[in-house]
């Protein structure tokens, strides 16, 4: 069957069956590769994308529950890595293998979308992904170093939103 | 030097990744219209300009690509490799970038003859004036791996990234360095003697002229060095750029998505396929039933394939399965969902926990094999004022990484490709080449970054089942992805499960006069006399032995191999002989340790006081917290070996009155030895072993019922959160003057013992069975 899906912007059609999880649609359909697979279960959130804005499993979301959404991946993020949590990423060398970390900036990109200067109390509450490299130091220090940055510049913080 | 490429590597390379941006309203293009080079692909190209060697290509913009032939799992060697060479080049770092080293290469090219042995020596000291170089030679060669072609040692495992391959890193950039210095000098009309080299700038001093890189590398890749068996490497009191923090160069590529992991890889044409194999260990198909599902929507076939040879995949035991093939991997994967399998299982089924632990115990009756022994530890212990006996154990452990197994394949009569997140391409290349019957000649294997690793998961039977499904289906590259459930259940081995039980006489003070520790494991286990050998704890009359439970589960290296196990058996010990001897802990093991005959003594004592320091040892806290403290070093024999990492650990716990745990701050003292290559890296190990430590303490077991395993996703084996997470960390680095054997996995083990001491100071509870969450572990 054929789904409209709007992600990143760009209105896209899929032919896939109704109830394919939206993560595979993404990866194999679409080759928005950066959106991971983990555990299929909704466990650790390495498929996280924003769905209406908000932090989703993809895994665990059918395609035809994600028609008329707005959807945004990694790769909608930024053009070029420039998003101040990416920026804030970089800076304190965040990652390690990486591959959890898609679903993680996107986790936080949602909960300073909803809560700008997050206390570590909001931040344990608010990102929930699974990284077994143990990055969570650097996460930690990396989503109050991007609450400054979008503070200093809060042009940014709406980039998501568009 | 360079050795005609057969093109089709080019071709298939650079076709085989990309993202397909459609604009606007329509449909998306399907993976065979693909044909976009994707830079974030990791792995070896030709290059478009003349290399220098076959590590180094300087472009006219003066852009290094640097080969690097291990593989980044997250442990930094993507960076640290580059560093090596880039020390030695002593070009500009901002603008090195990193392309894996091709395995297909190092089976056709060998390494020139006097690159392969150092002429310092093995583990030359800092300031040696014949230069510097790693702390050994490579291990001996086999009928799998080499170690003598072109990229020397491809693989990723024993922390051996820079002690083992420091050499001919360093050489490779210091050969480089002194052919564009030749260049430089025919250039400029001056002798090369005159010339100096820093940061991709060659300057002749006496006149100022300077020339960079990119104008000569061309030249120097036509030019040959004289004699190159005289060029001289640093020696680490030398080194500028190893020894500063850099952040890592694959981090940038790995916060846009754009890193490839093998899961990412798109080959035009590609087929997909979902993979199940027998649930028991060593068992195989009985039947299956691909009508039930041939009319499923993509369905293209079921691939039968056997069990992996051992011989293939350092003798670990797995089983045979299906594969489902279908034109999407959801399809295989629904497919394969409905796909009627019946096993014939192997006679392991009766194999539960219970009954395994119940045998480890009972291999602890018998003598054992003794790896140490002093003095007469019977008849000290008949002398003993008091005997202390205890049991521990500990259970399986998965090392979970992110990224699912998975490879893709393309089998032809005379050629493989595969592409795969591998921790040693070597031994992949000779996988492919026996199971497709293919020269190693005509193996490719493309190398991405690896969701996680964590002691050789990056070695599991991945490629094997993807060569073995690739095979059938001649002519059509397949990608194999295991499923989240496949992964942990027959697709990794597994951190053995254990038990110890130690029995010590104290004299009237105290101290213990005997020891009798026996240590079991299943028989498969990695390294199960590693810190043991001796403990360092001084016990004038000692029996350490070893006891193994022969079962059928594929154990194997999971990160600290041992050490986990053992260092939370003897922190544990020897934290009841302080409490039984009513002493600080801290105190306690800092007199055995001087009492020690283990070398490197007074390094143990200086970790155990700078993190006691560190820690504020002694001084008060809230009720219901309580300060835990461990100690291990990794080394073979602690009595002999040089070679040595050590660490010492404080854990700062709080329980709640309801029994909840929490672990609220981690204080690290860490063996520098005399210089890591970017302590950056070496931090960020440190800072997720505590997540390690943690994990393996409180919430993770992998059990047994009926010969399988009864976790299969995050749900039953729980890997913590931010919430969890200390919210103090504390590192710092002390300086000693010997090698490292390694800094990804010596701050691990200690975790575990010192947050179960702190929870007995808290609680009274001493657990000897891991994890935590089992226990009850209220408090009033």
């Amino acid at each position: 069957m054929a789904f409209a899906l709007t992600v990143n912007g760009v209105r896209y059609v899929v032919d896939v069956e109704p109830e394919t999880p939206l993560l595979w649609a993404l990866r194999d359909t679409l080759d928005l590769t950066g959106t991971k697979y983990g555990c299929g279960i909704g466990q650790c959130g390495a498929c996280t994308v924003h769905v209406n804005g908000r932090p989703v499993r993809s895994c665990s979301l059918p395609v035809k529950a994600a028609v008329g959404a707005t959807i945004t991946t990694i790769e909608g993020l930024s053009p070029d890595g420039t998003h101040p949590v990416q920026l804030a990423w970089k800076e304190l060398d965040v990652p390690q293998c990486g591959y959890c970390q898609s679903g993680m900036i996107m986790a936080a990109v949602a909960l300073l979308q909803r809560t700008p200067a997050p206390t570590d109390d909001d931040i344990d509450t608010g990102v929930t992904n699974a990284c077994r490299c143990g990055t969570y130091y650097r996460v930690r220090q990396a989503i109050h170093r991007a609450a400054a940055l979008m503070s200093a510049s809060p042009s940014r913080s709406a980039e998501d939103k568009r | 030097m360079t050795p005609k490429m057969d093109r089709r590597e080019f071709f298939i390379t650079t076709a085989a990744v990309g993202g397909a941006l459609v604009i606007g309203f329509g449909w998306p293009r399907r993976a065979e219209a693909v044909d976009v080079t994707t830079p974030a692909a990791p792995w070896y190209r030709e290059p478009s300009v003349p290399e220098i060697n076959a590590w180094i290509v300087v472009a006219p913009d003066d852009t290094v690509t640097i080969r690097i032939g291990q593989t980044e799992l997250g442990q930094g060697v993507w960076t640290a490799c580059a560093m090596m060479i880039a020390e030695e080049l002593q070009c500009d770092w901002s603008k090195v970038r990193g392309e894996y080293a091709s395995a297909n290469r190092d089976a056709r090219e060998q390494a020139p003859a006097w690159t392969l042995k150092n002429p310092a020596g093995p583990k030359p000291a800092p300031t040696d004036p014949r230069g510097g170089g790693g702390s050994g030679d490579l291990p001996a060669t086999n009928e799998r791996v080499s170690w003598t072609g072109v990229y020397r040692r491809m693989s990723t495992h024993r922390s051996g990234s820079v002690k083992m391959n420091l050499y001919f890193y360093q050489l490779a950039g210091a050969e480089a360095r002194e052919r564009l210095l030749l260049a430089a000098a025919e250039r400029l009309g001056v002798p090369a003697s005159e010339l100096t080299a820093k940061d991709s700038i060659i300057t002749h001093a006496a006149t100022g002229r300077t020339v960079r890189y990119g104008q000569v590398a061309a030249r120097a890749a036509e030019l040959q060095h004289p004699h190159p068996e005289t060029i001289r490497i640093k020696s680490a009191h030398e080194f500028t750029l190893m020894g500063t923090e850099r952040r890592n160069l694959d981090v940038p590529s790995k916060v846009t998505g754009q890193a490839v992991y093998a899961i990412d890889v798109k080959v035009p044409g590609t087929l997909h396929a979902c993979a199940r194999a027998c649930p028991v260990w060593g068992g195989d198909v009985k039947r299956y039933d691909f009508n039930a599902i041939k009319s499923m929507p993509g369905v293209h076939a079921v691939v039968q394939f056997p069990r992996p040879d051992a011989g293939l995949i350092r003798n670990r035991q797995f089983s045979g399965g299906v594969a489902v093939v279908a034109d999407s991997w959801w399809h295989a994967k629904t497919a394969l969902d409905g796909l009627p399998v019946e096993w014939e299982y192997p006679p392991y089924t009766h194999l539960d926990t219970g009954n395994m632990q119940r045998a480890l115990i009972d291999a602890m009756k018998e003598p054992g094999h003794v790896i140490y022994q002093r003095g007469n530890v019977e008849d000290a212990m008949a002398r003993a004022a008091r005997v202390v006996d205890a049991t521990y154990d500990v259970p399986y452990l998965a090392r979970a990484r992110m990224e699912p197994g998975n490879a893709t394949a393309l089998v032809t009569d005379d050629r493989v490709d595969i592409w795969i997140g591998d921790q040693s391409p070597q031994e992949t290349r000779f996988s492919a080449s026996q199971i497709a019957g293919v020269p190693q000649e005509n193996v490719y294997v493309h190398t991405t970054h690896l969701g996680g690793g964590f002691g050789r998961n990056g070695n599991g039977p991945q490629a094997e089942h993807a060569v073995m499904v690739a095979k059938a289906l001649k002519g059509r590259p397949v990608k194999l992805q295991w499923t989240r459930e496949e992964d942990w259940s027959v697709g990794t081995t597994y951190r053995a499960m254990g038990a110890a039980h130690i029995r010590a006489g104290l004299d009237a003070d105290g101290y213990p006069i005997a020891m009798d520790l026996r240590a079991a494991a299943d028989s498969n286990a990695a390294a199960p006399e590693r810190g043991l050998t001796p403990p360092a704890y001084f016990v004038p009359n000692l029996r350490v032995s070893n006891h193994f439970g022969k079962f059928h589960v594929p154990c194997s290296t999971r990160r600290a191999t041992g050490s986990p196990s053992n260092v939370f058996f003897v922190e544990s010990f020897i934290e009841e002989l302080a409490h039984a001897a009513g002493k600080d802990p801290y105190e306690y093991r800092r007199e055995l340790i001087s009492r020690s005959t283990i070398v490197f003594e007074e390094d143990w004592l200086k970790a155990l006081d700078l993190v006691a320091e560190m820690s504020g040892w002694g001084k008060p806290l809230p009720e219901g917290w309580a300060r835990g403290i461990a100690i291990d070093d990794r080394r073979n024999n602690r009595e002999e070996a040089d070679v040595c990492t050590i660490c010492a650990a404080v854990c700062t716990v709080s329980v709640s009155k309801a029994g909840a745990v929490r672990l609220e701050r981690v204080d690290v003292a860490f063996d520098e030895g005399f210089g890591f290559v970017n302590p950056l890296s070496v931090r960020k190990q440190i800072e997720g072993q505590v997540a390690w430590g943690w994990n393996d303490a409180m919430h993770q077991a992998f059990t047994v019922k009926d010969g399988r395993m009864e976790q299969n996703n995050f749900h039953d084996f729980p890997v913590s959160r931010m919430s969890e997470y200390p919210r103090e960390v504390h590192i710092r680095f002390f300086r000693t003057n010997h090698w490292l054997e390694g800094v990804g996995e010596e701050a691990m083990s200690q975790i575990p013992p010192a947050i179960v001491n702190a929870v007995f100071r808290i609680t009274g509870k001493r657990v000897r069975s891991l994890p935590l969450r089992k226990h009850d572990l209220r408090w009033a």
